[in-house]
């Protein structure tokens, strides 16, 4: 999505790399005899399995002087080298068994997103392609109307991490997309925490763009962008953003009073989901915790009965509830019929978050992850980790990088400036 | 889990992944995944958390954070400053059923936990070594040079660990989305 003032990047879940310049791994292969094809298939699959090479096929057929020939992938050169040795004893005897000669060739390391990629793996060793099953909302593009809607969560997160005074701060805002409505709004707690648990919420779309200003910004120092659309944050300002400087808080003076906890772990996403997670409380409350004296339920009935409900009418029910409509008469929702977690919502974060917070993500079952500013040290949605790519985790969000442009950064600092001298 | 705490009787590592499991089972019959932990600092347990995720209904309060949380609250209420808690925490061992995850792991590392010894491994989400290695050294960026990361020891009574989650997954968790895949555990 292009803007003048300001663009939406999506960050895939693996680094972008140009189609012809694809990152491969070394693979041991060799001409097999076709009649003993399938036999070392399922061999090799026992004792040599490709467990993170899924995509890459085992057998390639080709032609060589006018005669179909069968290679086949043995296994990946170890870490030893490419000295034949340094195969695996089960697999070296296969190779004498079967007379094979391996030679080292190379296959590529990530499975093609893209159909131009997959041609150019192909060029190397055949690799089959599944184009994305399932396409989370924006990977291809927004409309004008959801871009606009997702600049104005932004600017109202930035402006959030820009109120603690002169020091930024990370700021987390956690929207739901289907009632276009914002369900919390956090900043980073590490210095003073007062056990409120709430958090703020319900501030309507029309309240952020009713701050969201297109005038021209004059004298706003602090917030000039520079050429990589990133605040200009003087260090010694940007020292509290925790997700930037997770390391630093022992060094810290963070109470500010004797009556606040302080807190090296409350960056601002991990206190947006708590807030979250104690408003789901709050509006769907559970038999339990309304009636202390109430029994825990029996496993085995609770999952018979939650089984029984489609999840497509949770859905509705969902919509329902939060669109206003007062919870059932009897006040209670079913466990089946309650959200569950943060599923189906986005959350915009000023600068991308560190590891803890970003598996906190996961966890919580965010859809889609808006963050303005790259984490150079500890970014882990694309600059040092890329969790959004690492397919052994039970959960996926799609995470997006807002740039702001002068024009844009320029109307978040001149907000800011007017609330301000209010 | 209050006695636990209080006890405070020097033990060797076998019986504090004992009263590690004992925080899972806790945790097991509340319905909950069945991760327990304890924290020691010179042989005495100072802390110990198991999951809670159902309950909060919030997905970060794993174990660790739990037993972190306790724990400094208790320093600060004992008028522990930032410096000091940072040297205590330092010196503290943490026993944990299982092998813990990118959130917990990261957290571990931004708190300096000297040692962390756990159970069974979390090949869905384990920062340290499964999936991620966020306890090493060489994994802190260069500008936090010094920051040393949290020794790690895998597999004391992992066994035990497991057959906790066996039990819980067979009964299936009540507070899973319908439907759902089957679970796969370590």
């Amino acid at each position: 999505m292009v803007n003048n003032s300001w663009e939406i990047i999506h960050i895939p879940g693996k680094p972008p790399f140009s189609p012809t310049q694809q990152p491969t791994v070394d693979v041991f292969a060799s001409i097999v005899d076709p009649k003993h094809a399938n036999t070392l298939i399922r061999k090799l699959n026992k004792i040599a399995p490709f467990e993170n090479l899924r995509h890459v096929k085992r057998v390639r057929k080709s032609c060589s002087n006018g005669k179909a020939e069968l290679s086949m992938i043995l296994c990946l050169t170890g870490e030893d080298g490419t000295e034949l040795g340094s195969m695996p004893m089960d697999l070296l005897e296969l190779t004498n068994c079967y007379q094979l000669s391996p030679f080292v060739t190379q296959v590529c390391k990530y499975a093609a997103t893209t159909k131009e990629e997959w041609e150019e793996q192909c060029k190397l060793w055949p690799t089959s392609f599944h184009p994305p099953t399932y396409n989370i909302e924006g990977i291809t593009g927004f409309s004008e109307e959801n871009s606009t809607r997702i600049f104005n969560y932004m600017n109202f997160a930035l402006k959030l991490a820009k109120s603690a005074g002169d020091q930024f701060v990370n700021a987390a805002v956690i929207v739901d997309p289907s009632l276009n409505k914002i369900i919390t709004s956090a900043c980073d707690e590490i210095s003073s925490w007062n056990m409120h648990l709430d958090g703020h919420e319900s501030h309507s779309l029309d309240v952020v763009e009713a701050t969201t200003s297109h005038d021209d910004a004059n004298g706003c120092a602090l917030l000039k962008s520079n050429l990589n659309g990133s605040f200009n944050v003087p260090k010694s300002s940007s020292s509290r953003i925790s997700c930037l400087n997770p390391w630093q808080w022992s060094h810290q003076h963070l109470s500010s009073s004797s009556s606040c906890f302080w807190h090296p772990l409350r960056h601002a996403a991990m206190v947006a989901i708590e807030y979250a997670a104690a408003r789901d409380r709050r509006l769907f409350p559970t038999m339990e915790e309304s009636d202390e004296k109430y029994v825990p339920l029996d496993p085995n009935v609770t999952s018979a009965s939650a089984v029984g409900l489609p999840a497509k009418r949770q859905k509705t029910k969902l919509a329902n509830v939060k669109n206003g409509d007062d919870i059932s008469a009897d006040g209670f929702l079913s466990k089946s019929e309650r959200p569950y977690l943060c599923t189906g919502c986005d959350i915009y974060l000023a600068w991308e978050p560190c590891a803890m917070c970003a598996m906190a993500l996961v966890h919580q079952r965010i859809k889609r992850i808006f963050y303005a500013f790259p984490n150079p040290h500890t970014g882990a949605l694309g600059t040092v980790y890329r969790l959004q790519g690492e397919k052994s985790l039970n959960h996926h969000y799609a995470v997006f990088q807002v740039i702001l442009h002068n024009e844009a950064l320029a109307s978040v600092e001149e907000s800011i400036t007017v609330e301000k001298g209010e | 889990m209050m006695d636990l705490v209080e006890s405070g009787v020097p033990l060797d590592s076998d019986a504090f992944m004992e009263l590690a499991i004992q925080e899972a089972k806790g945790a097991l019959d509340r319905l909950e995944v069945p991760v327990g932990c304890v924290i020691v600092e010179n042989k005495k347990v100072i802390a110990s958390g198991s999951n809670r995720t159902n309950e909060t209904r919030n997905a970060t309060r794993h174990a660790e954070m739990e037993a972190i949380d306790g724990l400094l609250q208790q320093w600060q209420r004992d008028g522990l400053s930032e410096s000091e808690v940072a040297k205590r925490i330092s010196e503290c061992v943490l026993y944990v059923t299982c092998e813990p995850c990118i959130m917990c792991a990261s957290a571990l590392s931004y708190l300096g936990l000297k040692e962390v010894y756990y159970g069974c491994r979390n090949e869905k989400f384990g920062g340290c070594g499964s999936v991620l290695s966020l306890h090493a050294t060489s994994c802190t960026p260069s500008n936090n040079a010094g920051i040393a990361g949290f020794k790690c020891f895998g597999g004391l009574r992992a066994s035990e660990a497991v057959s906790l989650f066996q039990i819980f997954y067979e009964r299936g968790n009540p507070n899973a989305p319908r439907p759902h895949r089957a679970v796969v555990h370590p």
